[in-house]
Protein backbone atom coordinates (compact mmCIF):
# COMPACT_ATOMS: atom_id res chain seq x y z
CA UNK A 1 0.00 0.00 0.00
CA UNK A 2 1.66 3.26 -1.15
CA UNK A 3 2.08 5.47 1.88
CA UNK A 4 2.25 8.65 -0.32
CA UNK A 5 -0.70 9.06 -2.86
CA UNK A 6 -1.78 11.68 -5.14
CA UNK A 7 -4.67 11.36 -7.71
CA UNK A 8 -4.61 13.39 -10.51
CA UNK A 9 -3.49 16.10 -8.79
CA UNK A 10 -4.02 19.69 -10.01
CA UNK A 11 -2.55 23.04 -9.38
CA UNK A 12 -3.58 26.30 -11.23
CA UNK A 13 -2.32 29.60 -9.57
CA UNK A 14 -4.92 31.72 -10.60
CA UNK A 15 -3.22 35.87 -11.35
CA UNK A 16 -5.58 38.15 -12.09
CA UNK A 17 -8.40 37.68 -14.62
CA UNK A 18 -7.33 34.77 -17.03
CA UNK A 19 -4.04 34.82 -16.64
CA UNK A 20 -3.52 31.29 -15.05
CA UNK A 21 0.28 29.56 -14.34
CA UNK A 22 0.21 25.49 -14.26
CA UNK A 23 1.91 24.59 -11.27
CA UNK A 24 0.81 20.86 -11.26
CA UNK A 25 -1.15 19.24 -13.93
CA UNK A 26 -2.96 15.56 -12.82
CA UNK A 27 0.17 14.42 -11.16
CA UNK A 28 -0.52 10.32 -10.02
CA UNK A 29 2.21 9.32 -7.41
CA UNK A 30 2.75 6.84 -5.08
CA UNK A 31 5.07 6.39 -2.90
CA UNK A 32 5.88 3.22 -0.35
CA UNK A 33 6.29 2.75 3.03
CA UNK A 34 10.30 2.84 3.70
CA UNK A 35 11.42 4.15 0.18
CA UNK A 36 13.42 7.14 -0.35
CA UNK A 37 11.54 8.70 -3.31
CA UNK A 38 13.59 11.49 -4.85
CA UNK A 39 11.19 14.49 -7.04
CA UNK A 40 13.66 16.01 -10.00
CA UNK A 41 12.63 18.42 -12.63
CA UNK A 42 13.96 21.63 -13.62
CA UNK A 43 13.06 25.51 -12.07
CA UNK A 44 9.52 25.67 -11.94
CA UNK A 45 8.20 22.15 -12.84
CA UNK A 46 6.31 21.77 -9.70
CA UNK A 47 8.18 19.85 -7.39
CA UNK A 48 7.60 22.38 -4.47
CA UNK A 49 4.07 23.02 -5.53
CA UNK A 50 3.42 19.16 -4.67
CA UNK A 51 4.89 18.96 -1.62
CA UNK A 52 3.01 22.17 -0.33
CA UNK A 53 -0.41 20.30 -1.61
CA UNK A 54 0.62 17.16 0.39
CA UNK A 55 1.05 19.22 3.54
CA UNK A 56 -2.16 21.12 2.67
CA UNK A 57 -0.31 24.67 2.59
CA UNK A 58 -1.93 25.07 -0.45
CA UNK A 59 -5.22 23.54 -1.76
CA UNK A 60 -5.36 21.99 -5.29
CA UNK A 61 -7.17 22.83 -7.98
CA UNK A 62 -8.60 19.23 -8.50
CA UNK A 63 -7.62 15.90 -7.61
CA UNK A 64 -6.88 14.43 -4.24
CA UNK A 65 -3.17 14.07 -1.65
CA UNK A 66 -3.03 11.46 0.80
CA UNK A 67 -0.71 10.69 3.42
CA UNK A 68 -0.99 7.52 5.32
CA UNK A 69 -4.59 7.12 3.64
CA UNK A 70 -5.47 10.86 5.42
CA UNK A 71 -5.92 14.22 3.35
CA UNK A 72 -3.76 17.06 3.86
CA UNK A 73 -5.29 19.09 6.91
CA UNK A 74 -5.62 16.12 8.68
CA UNK A 75 -3.82 16.69 12.37
CA UNK A 76 -3.26 13.40 13.38
CA UNK A 77 -1.39 13.05 10.08
CA UNK A 78 0.85 15.42 10.50
CA UNK A 79 2.04 13.94 13.93
CA UNK A 80 3.71 11.81 11.88
CA UNK A 81 5.35 14.02 9.72
CA UNK A 82 8.56 15.68 9.48
CA UNK A 83 8.67 18.87 6.39
CA UNK A 84 11.91 20.70 5.65
CA UNK A 85 11.00 24.06 3.32
CA UNK A 86 13.25 24.85 0.23
CA UNK A 87 15.42 27.91 1.75
CA UNK A 88 13.99 27.33 5.13
CA UNK A 89 13.74 30.90 7.33
CA UNK A 90 12.30 30.99 10.94
CA UNK A 91 12.06 33.64 14.01
CA UNK A 92 15.11 35.82 13.58
CA UNK A 93 14.73 36.20 17.47
CA UNK A 94 15.23 32.70 18.74
CA UNK A 95 18.05 30.97 19.23
CA UNK A 96 18.67 27.47 17.88
CA UNK A 97 16.89 25.51 20.69
CA UNK A 98 14.31 27.84 21.56
CA UNK A 99 13.27 27.16 17.75
CA UNK A 100 13.18 23.27 18.64
CA UNK A 101 11.50 23.61 21.66
CA UNK A 102 8.75 25.34 20.26
CA UNK A 103 8.47 23.08 17.43
CA UNK A 104 8.22 19.90 20.43
CA UNK A 105 5.92 21.70 22.20
CA UNK A 106 3.31 22.22 19.46
CA UNK A 107 3.67 18.13 18.80
CA UNK A 108 3.19 17.88 22.89
CA UNK A 109 6.54 16.16 23.52
CA UNK A 110 7.10 15.69 27.30
CA UNK A 111 9.76 17.50 28.66
CA UNK A 112 11.96 14.65 29.08
CA UNK A 113 11.64 13.18 25.72
CA UNK A 114 12.22 16.79 23.81
CA UNK A 115 15.42 17.64 25.93
CA UNK A 116 17.06 14.43 25.10
CA UNK A 117 15.48 14.71 21.53
CA UNK A 118 16.70 18.63 21.08
CA UNK A 119 20.34 17.49 22.34
CA UNK A 120 20.26 14.66 20.08
CA UNK A 121 19.32 16.27 17.33
CA UNK A 122 22.09 19.73 17.58
CA UNK A 123 24.57 17.25 17.72
CA UNK A 124 23.25 15.31 14.90
CA UNK A 125 23.49 18.59 12.50
CA UNK A 126 26.42 20.39 14.57
CA UNK A 127 24.89 23.24 15.84
CA UNK A 128 25.48 22.80 20.01
CA UNK A 129 28.23 24.66 19.67
CA UNK A 130 25.98 27.64 18.27
CA UNK A 131 23.56 27.45 21.34
CA UNK A 132 22.83 30.92 21.81
CA UNK A 133 23.24 32.43 18.60
CA UNK A 134 19.77 34.39 17.57
CA UNK A 135 18.63 32.40 14.20
CA UNK A 136 19.36 36.08 12.31
CA UNK A 137 22.62 35.53 12.82
CA UNK A 138 23.10 31.74 11.34
CA UNK A 139 24.47 31.58 7.73
CA UNK A 140 22.26 29.65 5.31
CA UNK A 141 23.51 26.43 5.35
CA UNK A 142 23.52 26.66 9.33
CA UNK A 143 19.65 27.90 9.10
CA UNK A 144 19.11 24.55 6.41
CA UNK A 145 20.53 22.38 9.23
CA UNK A 146 18.94 23.90 11.82
CA UNK A 147 15.92 23.32 9.43
CA UNK A 148 16.96 19.70 9.62
CA UNK A 149 16.95 19.21 12.92
CA UNK A 150 13.38 20.95 13.16
CA UNK A 151 11.94 18.26 10.86
CA UNK A 152 13.10 15.91 12.75
CA UNK A 153 11.94 16.78 16.49
CA UNK A 154 8.56 14.92 16.67
CA UNK A 155 10.82 11.78 15.28
CA UNK A 156 8.92 10.78 12.16
CA UNK A 157 7.70 8.27 10.00
CA UNK A 158 7.48 10.41 7.17
CA UNK A 159 9.71 13.00 6.36
CA UNK A 160 9.06 15.21 3.59
CA UNK A 161 12.39 17.71 2.48
CA UNK A 162 12.35 20.38 -0.03
CA UNK A 163 15.64 20.54 -1.36
CA UNK A 164 17.69 19.26 2.22
CA UNK A 165 21.33 20.26 0.74
CA UNK A 166 21.14 23.24 -0.78
CA UNK A 167 23.44 25.34 0.49
CA UNK A 168 25.29 22.82 2.48
CA UNK A 169 28.88 22.48 2.42
CA UNK A 170 30.15 19.26 0.97
CA UNK A 171 30.69 17.83 4.71
CA UNK A 172 27.43 18.96 5.43
CA UNK A 173 25.91 17.25 2.18
CA UNK A 174 27.56 13.95 2.84
CA UNK A 175 26.07 13.76 6.70
CA UNK A 176 22.74 14.60 5.07
CA UNK A 177 23.53 12.19 2.59
CA UNK A 178 24.53 9.44 5.62
CA UNK A 179 21.43 10.25 7.90
CA UNK A 180 18.98 9.61 5.69
CA UNK A 181 20.45 6.73 4.46
CA UNK A 182 20.11 5.54 8.40
CA UNK A 183 16.70 6.76 8.60
CA UNK A 184 15.70 4.52 6.01
CA UNK A 185 17.09 1.47 7.59
CA UNK A 186 14.78 2.55 10.46
CA UNK A 187 12.02 2.28 8.12
CA UNK A 188 11.17 6.16 7.89
CA UNK A 189 9.71 6.81 4.46
CA UNK A 190 11.29 10.00 2.66
CA UNK A 191 10.39 12.01 0.01
CA UNK A 192 12.66 14.57 -1.23
CA UNK A 193 13.20 17.14 -4.28
CA UNK A 194 16.69 17.75 -5.20
CA UNK A 195 18.94 19.06 -8.22
CA UNK A 196 21.97 17.41 -7.03
CA UNK A 197 21.70 14.54 -9.32
CA UNK A 198 24.41 12.52 -8.01
CA UNK A 199 23.20 12.99 -4.61
CA UNK A 200 19.50 11.57 -6.10
CA UNK A 201 22.02 8.93 -7.61
CA UNK A 202 23.15 7.48 -4.52
CA UNK A 203 20.31 7.59 -2.08
CA UNK A 204 16.96 7.27 -3.86
CA UNK A 205 15.21 4.39 -4.43
CA UNK A 206 12.84 5.59 -7.05
CA UNK A 207 12.35 8.77 -8.79
CA UNK A 208 9.93 11.02 -10.40
CA UNK A 209 11.02 13.51 -13.09
CA UNK A 210 8.69 16.65 -13.06
CA UNK A 211 8.42 19.61 -15.89
CA UNK A 212 6.52 22.38 -16.29
CA UNK A 213 4.07 20.82 -13.98
CA UNK A 214 3.68 17.20 -15.52
CA UNK A 215 5.19 14.40 -14.02
CA UNK A 216 6.88 13.05 -17.10
CA UNK A 217 8.54 9.86 -15.84
CA UNK A 218 9.07 7.78 -12.78
CA UNK A 219 10.16 4.43 -11.51
CA UNK A 220 13.69 3.12 -10.15
CA UNK A 221 16.95 4.44 -11.69
CA UNK A 222 17.96 1.23 -13.69
CA UNK A 223 14.53 0.71 -14.98
CA UNK A 224 14.35 4.15 -16.38
CA UNK A 225 17.56 4.19 -17.67
CA UNK A 226 16.52 1.09 -19.92
CA UNK A 227 13.61 2.74 -21.26
CA UNK A 228 15.28 5.86 -22.06
CA UNK A 229 18.22 3.79 -23.41
CA UNK A 230 20.25 6.65 -21.17
CA UNK A 231 23.89 6.25 -19.71
CA UNK A 232 23.33 8.05 -16.52
CA UNK A 233 21.04 10.44 -14.47
CA UNK A 234 22.46 13.46 -16.09
CA UNK A 235 21.81 12.14 -19.66
CA UNK A 236 18.21 10.46 -18.48
CA UNK A 237 17.37 13.88 -16.84
CA UNK A 238 17.95 15.77 -20.50
CA UNK A 239 16.56 12.86 -22.77
CA UNK A 240 13.00 12.70 -20.37
CA UNK A 241 12.73 16.46 -20.65
CA UNK A 242 13.80 16.98 -24.64
CA UNK A 243 11.29 14.07 -25.82
CA UNK A 244 8.89 16.30 -23.87
CA UNK A 245 9.56 19.66 -25.34
CA UNK A 246 9.82 18.36 -28.78
CA UNK A 247 6.16 16.57 -28.46
CA UNK A 248 4.70 19.83 -27.22
CA UNK A 249 6.12 21.53 -29.97
CA UNK A 250 4.75 19.42 -32.46
CA UNK A 251 1.29 19.17 -30.72
CA UNK A 252 1.11 23.25 -30.87
CA UNK A 253 2.73 22.92 -34.18
CA UNK A 254 -0.04 21.16 -35.75
CA UNK A 255 -2.58 23.60 -34.13
CA UNK A 256 -1.31 26.63 -35.41
CA UNK B 1 -5.93 24.74 23.95
CA UNK B 2 -1.66 24.26 24.79
CA UNK B 3 -0.73 24.87 20.84
CA UNK B 4 -2.70 28.49 21.03
CA UNK B 5 -0.79 29.43 23.64
CA UNK B 6 2.39 28.42 22.51
CA UNK B 7 1.69 30.32 19.07
CA UNK B 8 0.83 33.14 21.49
CA UNK B 9 3.86 33.02 23.45
CA UNK B 10 6.14 32.58 20.59
CA UNK B 11 4.57 36.00 19.03
CA UNK B 12 4.86 38.00 22.25
CA UNK B 13 8.45 36.56 22.68
CA UNK B 14 9.43 37.83 19.51
CA UNK B 15 7.99 41.16 19.85
CA UNK B 16 9.88 41.54 23.47
CA UNK B 17 13.01 40.70 21.84
CA UNK B 18 12.30 42.82 18.48
CA UNK B 19 11.95 46.57 20.64
CA UNK B 20 10.14 48.05 17.51
CA UNK B 21 7.11 48.51 19.87
CA UNK B 22 9.08 49.72 23.11
CA UNK B 23 10.16 52.97 21.17
CA UNK B 24 6.74 53.88 21.04
CA UNK B 25 6.09 52.97 24.62
CA UNK B 26 9.12 54.92 25.38
CA UNK B 27 6.91 58.16 23.29
CA UNK B 28 4.18 57.23 25.43
CA UNK B 29 6.37 57.40 28.90
CA UNK B 30 7.70 60.71 27.96
CA UNK B 31 5.02 62.47 27.20
CA UNK B 32 3.01 61.09 30.53
CA UNK B 33 5.89 62.20 32.53
CA UNK B 34 6.24 65.33 30.47
CA UNK B 35 2.09 66.72 31.41
CA UNK B 36 4.05 67.10 35.20
CA UNK B 37 5.84 70.03 34.00
CA UNK B 38 3.25 72.52 33.83
CA UNK B 39 4.47 73.74 37.15
CA UNK B 40 2.79 77.35 36.04
CA UNK B 41 -0.69 75.75 36.97
CA UNK B 42 -2.45 75.54 40.48
CA UNK B 43 -1.98 71.89 41.91
CA UNK B 44 -5.55 71.03 40.80
CA UNK B 45 -5.37 72.29 36.91
CA UNK B 46 -2.23 70.40 37.04
CA UNK B 47 -4.10 67.16 37.98
CA UNK B 48 -6.22 67.63 35.71
CA UNK B 49 -3.71 67.65 33.05
CA UNK B 50 -1.76 64.78 33.90
CA UNK B 51 -4.87 62.42 34.21
CA UNK B 52 -6.29 64.25 30.52
CA UNK B 53 -2.70 64.07 28.90
CA UNK B 54 -1.96 60.67 30.53
CA UNK B 55 -5.19 59.02 29.38
CA UNK B 56 -4.76 60.38 25.81
CA UNK B 57 -1.19 59.42 25.89
CA UNK B 58 -1.66 55.90 26.74
CA UNK B 59 -4.51 55.40 24.51
CA UNK B 60 -3.05 57.01 21.56
CA UNK B 61 0.14 55.35 21.95
CA UNK B 62 -1.50 51.99 23.08
CA UNK B 63 -3.37 51.98 19.55
CA UNK B 64 -0.40 52.26 17.94
CA UNK B 65 1.44 49.21 19.30
CA UNK B 66 -2.13 47.33 18.79
CA UNK B 67 -1.86 48.02 15.18
CA UNK B 68 1.48 47.31 14.40
CA UNK B 69 1.64 44.12 17.42
CA UNK B 70 -1.40 43.09 15.05
CA UNK B 71 -0.10 43.66 12.07
CA UNK B 72 3.60 41.92 12.26
CA UNK B 73 2.13 38.97 14.16
CA UNK B 74 0.69 37.56 10.82
CA UNK B 75 1.96 39.10 7.72
CA UNK B 76 5.38 38.46 9.29
CA UNK B 77 4.96 34.55 9.54
CA UNK B 78 3.82 34.84 5.94
CA UNK B 79 6.03 36.67 5.09
CA UNK B 80 9.30 35.38 6.23
CA UNK B 81 7.79 31.84 5.56
CA UNK B 82 7.92 30.77 8.85
CA UNK B 83 4.61 29.88 8.99
CA UNK B 84 4.77 26.62 5.66
CA UNK B 85 6.75 24.98 8.97
CA UNK B 86 4.35 26.22 11.16
CA UNK B 87 1.38 24.57 9.21
CA UNK B 88 3.08 21.56 8.90
CA UNK B 89 2.90 20.55 12.36
CA UNK B 90 -0.17 19.34 14.33
CA UNK B 91 -1.92 22.65 14.74
CA UNK B 92 -5.65 23.77 13.22
CA UNK B 93 -5.47 26.73 11.20
CA UNK B 94 -7.98 28.00 13.86
CA UNK B 95 -5.31 27.52 16.57
CA UNK B 96 -3.04 29.78 14.37
CA UNK B 97 -5.37 32.48 14.62
CA UNK B 98 -6.47 31.79 18.04
CA UNK B 99 -2.76 31.76 19.11
CA UNK B 100 -2.07 34.98 17.45
CA UNK B 101 -4.64 37.02 19.26
CA UNK B 102 -3.31 35.53 22.74
CA UNK B 103 0.02 37.07 21.54
CA UNK B 104 -1.42 40.32 20.77
CA UNK B 105 -3.52 40.68 23.92
CA UNK B 106 -0.37 39.85 26.08
CA UNK B 107 1.80 42.47 23.50
CA UNK B 108 -1.19 45.03 24.64
CA UNK B 109 -1.38 44.30 27.75
CA UNK B 110 1.93 44.29 29.07
CA UNK B 111 2.70 47.66 27.61
CA UNK B 112 -0.44 49.16 28.51
CA UNK B 113 0.35 47.89 32.25
CA UNK B 114 3.37 49.51 31.99
CA UNK B 115 2.38 52.54 30.67
CA UNK B 116 -0.56 52.47 33.10
CA UNK B 117 1.70 52.19 35.78
CA UNK B 118 3.51 54.77 34.90
CA UNK B 119 0.79 57.23 35.20
CA UNK B 120 -0.61 56.08 38.58
CA UNK B 121 3.09 56.31 39.71
CA UNK B 122 3.47 59.82 39.04
CA UNK B 123 -0.35 60.36 40.61
CA UNK B 124 0.61 58.93 43.97
CA UNK B 125 3.93 60.95 43.91
CA UNK B 126 1.96 64.02 43.34
CA UNK B 127 -0.24 62.81 46.32
CA UNK B 128 -3.54 62.44 44.61
CA UNK B 129 -3.75 58.06 44.81
CA UNK B 130 -5.95 57.16 41.82
CA UNK B 131 -9.54 56.81 42.75
CA UNK B 132 -11.59 54.22 41.07
CA UNK B 133 -12.89 56.61 38.21
CA UNK B 134 -8.91 56.28 36.72
CA UNK B 135 -9.11 52.58 36.83
CA UNK B 136 -12.57 52.30 35.04
CA UNK B 137 -10.92 55.07 32.31
CA UNK B 138 -7.92 52.64 32.26
CA UNK B 139 -10.18 49.66 31.53
CA UNK B 140 -12.40 51.34 29.03
CA UNK B 141 -9.02 51.91 27.20
CA UNK B 142 -7.56 48.51 27.80
CA UNK B 143 -10.32 46.96 26.36
CA UNK B 144 -10.49 49.37 23.32
CA UNK B 145 -6.93 48.84 22.48
CA UNK B 146 -7.87 44.95 22.47
CA UNK B 147 -10.71 45.70 19.84
CA UNK B 148 -8.53 47.80 17.82
CA UNK B 149 -6.11 44.58 17.80
CA UNK B 150 -8.12 42.17 16.58
CA UNK B 151 -9.67 44.87 14.15
CA UNK B 152 -6.46 44.83 12.56
CA UNK B 153 -5.48 40.78 12.91
CA UNK B 154 -8.66 40.09 10.98
CA UNK B 155 -7.71 42.60 8.44
CA UNK B 156 -4.30 40.89 7.90
CA UNK B 157 -5.72 37.35 7.35
CA UNK B 158 -7.15 38.89 3.89
CA UNK B 159 -4.98 42.00 2.89
CA UNK B 160 -1.96 43.43 2.64
CA UNK B 161 0.39 45.65 4.74
CA UNK B 162 -0.30 48.81 3.40
CA UNK B 163 -3.90 48.37 3.37
CA UNK B 164 -4.24 47.66 6.31
CA UNK B 165 -2.65 50.02 7.79
CA UNK B 166 -4.66 52.87 6.09
CA UNK B 167 -8.14 50.90 6.84
CA UNK B 168 -6.71 50.28 10.85
CA UNK B 169 -5.80 53.81 10.94
CA UNK B 170 -9.16 54.98 9.13
CA UNK B 171 -11.30 53.20 11.55
CA UNK B 172 -9.77 54.41 14.16
CA UNK B 173 -10.05 57.78 13.12
CA UNK B 174 -14.01 57.53 12.15
CA UNK B 175 -14.60 54.98 15.29
CA UNK B 176 -13.82 58.48 17.15
CA UNK B 177 -16.03 60.79 15.32
CA UNK B 178 -19.08 58.90 15.79
CA UNK B 179 -20.80 61.82 17.60
CA UNK B 180 -20.00 63.92 15.00
CA UNK B 181 -21.26 61.02 12.55
CA UNK B 182 -24.56 60.97 14.33
CA UNK B 183 -24.90 64.39 14.29
CA UNK B 184 -24.57 64.98 10.15
CA UNK B 185 -26.51 61.92 9.97
CA UNK B 186 -29.28 63.89 11.78
CA UNK B 187 -29.46 66.67 9.09
CA UNK B 188 -29.14 64.26 6.19
CA UNK B 189 -32.29 64.86 3.96
CA UNK B 190 -31.61 62.31 1.18
CA UNK B 191 -33.49 59.05 2.88
CA UNK B 192 -31.27 56.99 1.29
CA UNK B 193 -27.60 58.10 1.84
CA UNK B 194 -29.30 58.53 5.42
CA UNK B 195 -30.22 55.09 5.70
CA UNK B 196 -27.09 54.38 4.03
CA UNK B 197 -24.92 56.08 6.55
CA UNK B 198 -26.50 54.74 9.00
CA UNK B 199 -25.67 51.41 8.79
CA UNK B 200 -22.07 52.29 8.21
CA UNK B 201 -21.99 54.19 11.58
CA UNK B 202 -23.41 51.13 13.22
CA UNK B 203 -21.03 48.71 11.54
CA UNK B 204 -17.72 51.00 11.85
CA UNK B 205 -16.32 50.27 15.61
CA UNK B 206 -17.79 52.79 18.32
CA UNK B 207 -14.44 53.53 19.87
CA UNK B 208 -15.61 56.78 21.26
CA UNK B 209 -18.09 54.70 23.32
CA UNK B 210 -14.57 53.43 25.45
CA UNK B 211 -13.46 57.60 25.97
CA UNK B 212 -15.24 58.21 29.29
CA UNK B 213 -11.79 59.97 30.16
CA UNK B 214 -13.61 63.86 29.29
CA UNK B 215 -16.12 63.44 32.51
CA UNK B 216 -13.91 61.73 34.42
CA UNK B 217 -11.20 64.55 34.20
CA UNK B 218 -13.78 67.08 34.88
CA UNK B 219 -14.55 65.14 38.45
CA UNK B 220 -17.92 63.66 36.54
CA UNK B 221 -18.92 59.89 37.63
CA UNK B 222 -19.20 57.38 35.36
CA UNK B 223 -21.35 54.53 36.52
CA UNK B 224 -20.29 50.65 36.43
CA UNK B 225 -23.27 49.41 34.24
CA UNK B 226 -21.84 51.60 31.24
CA UNK B 227 -18.88 50.59 31.81
CA UNK B 228 -19.88 47.13 32.13
CA UNK B 229 -22.12 47.21 28.65
CA UNK B 230 -19.41 49.18 27.19
CA UNK B 231 -17.07 45.99 27.75
CA UNK B 232 -19.68 44.02 26.30
CA UNK B 233 -19.96 45.56 23.28
CA UNK B 234 -16.10 45.24 23.03
CA UNK B 235 -15.64 41.71 23.84
CA UNK B 236 -18.60 41.12 21.14
CA UNK B 237 -17.31 43.00 18.42
CA UNK B 238 -13.93 41.37 19.00
CA UNK B 239 -15.27 37.96 18.69
CA UNK B 240 -17.32 39.10 15.30
CA UNK B 241 -13.65 40.06 14.26
CA UNK B 242 -11.90 36.81 15.31
CA UNK B 243 -14.89 35.04 13.57
CA UNK B 244 -14.00 37.00 10.47
CA UNK B 245 -10.45 35.75 10.66
CA UNK B 246 -10.81 32.53 11.36
CA UNK B 247 -13.03 32.62 7.89
CA UNK B 248 -10.59 34.45 5.42
CA UNK B 249 -7.47 32.34 7.26
CA UNK B 250 -8.70 28.86 7.07
CA UNK B 251 -9.27 29.25 2.85
CA UNK B 252 -6.09 31.09 2.55
CA UNK B 253 -2.77 29.66 0.79
CA UNK B 254 0.01 31.42 2.20
N1 LIG C 1 2.38 31.46 -5.33
C1 LIG C 1 2.49 31.32 -6.64
N2 LIG C 1 1.78 32.11 -7.48
C2 LIG C 1 1.86 31.95 -8.82
N3 LIG C 1 2.62 31.04 -9.42
C3 LIG C 1 3.36 30.23 -8.67
C4 LIG C 1 3.33 30.33 -7.24
N4 LIG C 1 4.16 29.39 -6.74
C5 LIG C 1 4.68 28.75 -7.80
N5 LIG C 1 4.19 29.24 -8.96
C6 LIG C 1 4.51 28.76 -10.32
O1 LIG C 1 4.30 27.37 -10.36
C7 LIG C 1 5.30 26.74 -11.10
C8 LIG C 1 5.94 25.65 -10.26
O2 LIG C 1 6.63 26.23 -9.19
P1 LIG C 1 7.39 25.39 -8.06
O3 LIG C 1 7.79 26.32 -7.00
O4 LIG C 1 6.55 24.24 -7.67
O5 LIG C 1 8.68 24.90 -8.87
P2 LIG C 1 9.91 24.03 -8.36
O6 LIG C 1 9.91 22.79 -9.16
O7 LIG C 1 9.88 23.87 -6.90
O8 LIG C 1 11.13 24.93 -8.81
P3 LIG C 1 12.57 25.15 -8.13
O9 LIG C 1 13.44 24.05 -8.59
O10 LIG C 1 13.04 26.45 -8.70
O11 LIG C 1 12.39 25.18 -6.66
C9 LIG C 1 6.25 27.83 -11.55
O12 LIG C 1 5.95 28.16 -12.88
C10 LIG C 1 5.95 28.99 -10.65
O13 LIG C 1 6.11 30.20 -11.34
MG1 LIG D 1 11.12 24.38 -5.39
Amino acid sequence: MAIIETKELTKHYILGRKKIVVGLEKVNLEINQGEIFGILGPNGSGKTTCLKLLLGILFPTSGEAYIMGRPPHDIEMKQHVGFLPENPYYYDYLTGPELLWFYAGLFGLDIDTAKKRIEYLLELVELHTAKRLHLRHYSKGMLERIGLAASLINDPEILILDEPTTGLDPIGCRDTRNLLLKLKEQGKTILLSSHFLSEVERVCDRIAIFHRGYLLATGTLDGLNKQYQAENLEDLFVKTICKFDNQQNVTTGETT
Amino acid sequence: MKRMWLVGLNTFRESIRKKTLYIILIFALIVIGASKLFSFLTAEEELKMIKDVSFSAIEFFGALIAIFGALYAVSAEIERRTIYTLLTKPIRRSDFVIGKFFGVSMIIFVNFVLAAAFFIGLLIFKKSPPDIQVFKTLLLIFFELILIGSITLALSTFTSDAFNIICSFFLYIVGHLTSYGKELIERMENIVMKGLTDMLYTLVPNYENFNIRDKIVVGLDVSWSYVGWTVLYGILYMCIALYIALYFFEKREV
